[in-house]
């Protein structure tokens, strides 16, 4: 710290530019969490009315639909994946830094102390320790949305379609819309998918959900060359947990649904892989500890 | 890391209760003969006696297996039950299983507390919505896949099949959803379709009579007035009058909002509501509107006429009185929360009304619009 000769200037804690920036940014985070979610009505209605606007738009597809909306979120949301994967990255690198060892050895019992250093550290080299999750949380209200929303778009109940009428902008024109064609492939996306198979129903769908999603988090799972490192460790784990979640999920929920995560897997693996950060090794027996 | 793992989990079962935002997905279905009221309501179905507002017995079909269970859905009961001569009390699953149960009241499992299955049938293709419609010894079953399966009552095989299934619109397949009870003039069968279409049936020889279309959705089914009219309004914000015989029809009212339940014929008078919360007296002989009026909110249920006076129930959960001239007053609302859509019934001396999102199920009242019970399905 620079003692520049004013008490006052001296006592007040100089932070580095990004860190003052990103801590704004982590301010204005939770504030759109907060205004989202006392607000969720008001989401579900945005979302719902983009996804019966792209279903009109494409001649009445729903399947398309929610595809269109999958391509359309991770566009908006693509600077906020960058940035994402930027925050992962500078918190998987502070692992290899020399200071970050030494505090972790020297507080290791003194759990205040190391917090107190870790944050030091963080000041110093303008990392905001949220940055990796910020984004991500950012979006959780349109992912959360999405449940909703396809429920009521694709709704086969008099019930859910009466409640689309009362989401719908006035510009919509829903009697002209109704009947909804909740119909995909062989899926009927208002409900959970089952293809039957020799007499026993088969959740294909939800099934690809889990495959692209392990997948989708062991090509974009980092590389890393440090023992023990914790990052890794959790990735591995997630890799894991993540499709067993999703796959429950799946099953039970309407099968718009999973049509939107395996769309949404499909198009990280792009995103990734045009940012240059695929680990196609990582697919391979063995390949992630090359 | 285990941090990492709770705060996943958090998330997970954060999305899992924000989607339930979204509410029911669908209103009970209710029904009546006598003293005894039928409610399906969400998962179950219950018959419970009018006098008293005791569960005689309930019933929830095939067991859905839990989260794991491949192949089937959790079930799901809207559909009004609907009562044959014999005393079977048919009920439908909504949901992805698509079973239709004949079940007999008068066989109950002891044990179980609940009926057994007389017969079953699940060869349909789409969600049962509309309840079915008892022509002597047969059952006219409309389904979502747009087709009206016909059943015989009198076989009472364990596994039954429709003698006859009517594709009521080979164009528009995905469409042709059939959400509401047929109605016959005694020769003709009246199908409506939310592909915009009205069909004729022949009740004989089950040739398609008559097909006709009508510019908007009609979730509601049709009605006869004392005219021998077919009425039937739709999401085009109209009410149609068809000649039964021929199919030829004309718009004889517009409305404010969608025509969502079916209209109710009480003399020359036709009575009812639309979403936007209006309701309708026309009178069939001149053709005229006799009044309209708008107690509050949204009206999707029939009205009920109850002695002189026509009772609507609405969304916001009030049940209104209407006289001939079109005065009203609220009847009936309930103490607390609670959504009305389904149409009220007679049972007994009581005038049941079915709630959504309520403390209860449903409400019994007597004529001076009080309380004699409620019930919770406990």
């Amino acid at each position: 710290m620079k003692n520049t000769g004013n008490q006052t200037q001296a006592q007040r804690p100089e932070l580095p530019q990004g860190f003052a920036t990103e801590s704004l940014k982590t301010i204005a985070v939770i504030a759109i969490l907060v205004l989202a979610f006392t607000n969720f009505s008001a989401v579900i209605n945005f979302v719902v009315n983009i996804l019966i606007f792209i279903y009109t738009f494409v001649g009445k597809n729903f399947g398309i639909a929610i595809i269109l909306l999958t391509v359309l979120i991770r566009l908006v949301t693509w600077p906020l994946n960058a940035q994402q994967m930027k925050g992962a990255k500078a918190m998987q690198d502070m692992q290899n830094d020399k200071d970050w060892i030494a505090i972790q050895k020297k507080y290791a019992k003194d759990r205040e102390k190391l917090a107190q250093e870790q944050m030091r550290v963080y000041r110093e080299k303008g990392i905001n320790p949220f940055g990796s999750c910020l984004p991500t949380l950012i979006q959780f209200p349109i992912l959360f949305a999405l449940i909703p929303s396809i429920t009521y778009a694709i709704g086969s109940t008099p019930l859910s379609i009466l409640k689309l009428s009362n989401s719908l902008y006035s510009f919509q024109d829903v009697a002209s819309l109704v009947p909804l064609n909740s119909k995909f492939l062989w899926i009927d996306l208002g409900l959970p998918e089952r293809t039957i198979i020799f007499g026993v129903g088969i959740p294909i769908l939800a099934l690809t959900v889990a495959l692209t999603t392990y997948i989708q988090s062991k090509l974009t799972m980092p590389v890393s060359s440090t023992p023990g490192d914790q990052s890794a460790a959790t990735a591995r784990m997630m890799s894991i947990y993540m499709p067993v979640m999703l796959f429950l999920f799946s099953v039970n929920y309407a099968s718009g649904l999973s049509i939107y995560f395996v769309a949404s897997n499909i198009l990280s693996i792009v995103q990734y892989a045009l940012m240059g950060k695929v680990n196609w090794r990582n697919l391979l027996p063995g390949g992630q500890k090359s | 890391m285990r941090k990492k793992f709770v705060f996943i989990s958090i998330i997970l079962l954060a999305a899992v209760f924000l989607s339930g935002c979204t509410g029911a997905v669908a209103w009970p279905g209710l029904s009546a003969s006598g003293d005894v009221a039928y409610l399906a309501n969400t998962n179950t179905v219950y018959a419970v006696d009018a006098k008293s507002g005791k569960q005689l017995w309930k019933f929830s079909g095939e067991s859905s297996g839990g989260i794991f269970s491949f192949g089937k859905s959790p079930n799901m009961y809207i559909t009004n039950p609907v009562l044959t001569e014999d005393g079977l009390v048919i009920v439908l699953d909504s949901s992805s299983k698509h079973i239709m149960y004949a079940l007999d009241p008068n066989d109950i499992d002891l044990e179980k507390q609940t009926p057994n299955i007389k017969w079953k049938f699940s060869e349909v293709k789409g969600l049962w919505i509309a309840p079915p419609l008892v022509i002597g010894d047969r059952l006219f079953a409309p389904n979502s896949d747009g087709k009206v399966y016909v059943l015989d009552l009198a076989d009472g095989k364990s596994e039954k099949q429709a003698i006859e299934a009517i594709t009521v619109s080979e164009s528009a397949k995905e469409e042709a959803r059939l959400w509401a009870q047929p109605v016959t003039d005694g020769e003709r069968l009246f199908v409506t379709s939310l592909d915009k279409s009205v069909i004729a049936i022949d009740l004989k020889t089950y040739d398609v009579l008559w097909h006709k279309d009508l510019g908007g959705a009609v979730p509601g089914g049709a009605a006869l007035g004392a005219d021998g009219m077919l009425y039937v309004g739709s999401l085009a914000k109209q009410l149609e009058r068809f000649d039964p015989v021929t199919g030829a029809h004309e718009p004889v009212l517009e409305t404010k909002g969608w025509i969502w339940g079916t209209p109710v014929a009480s003399g020359d008078n036709l009575y009812f509501g639309d979403v936007e919360g209006y309701v309708y007296s026309f009178n069939t002989a001149d053709g005229t509107l006799n009044w309209e009026a708008q107690p509050d909110s949204a009206i999707t249920a029939s009205p009920l006429v109850y002695g002189d006076q026509i009772l609507v129930a609405t969304e916001s959960g009030g049940v209104y009185s209407f006289n001939a001239d079109g005065d009203f007053d609220e009847w009936y609302k309930p103490a607390d929360k609670g959504k009305a859509y389904t149409t009220p019934v007679m049972a007994g001396d009581f005038v049941l009304v079915a709630y959504l999102e309520s403390d209860y199920y449903l409400v019994a009242l007597d004529a001076e619009s009080d309380e004699k019970w409620t019930f919770s399905g406990k």
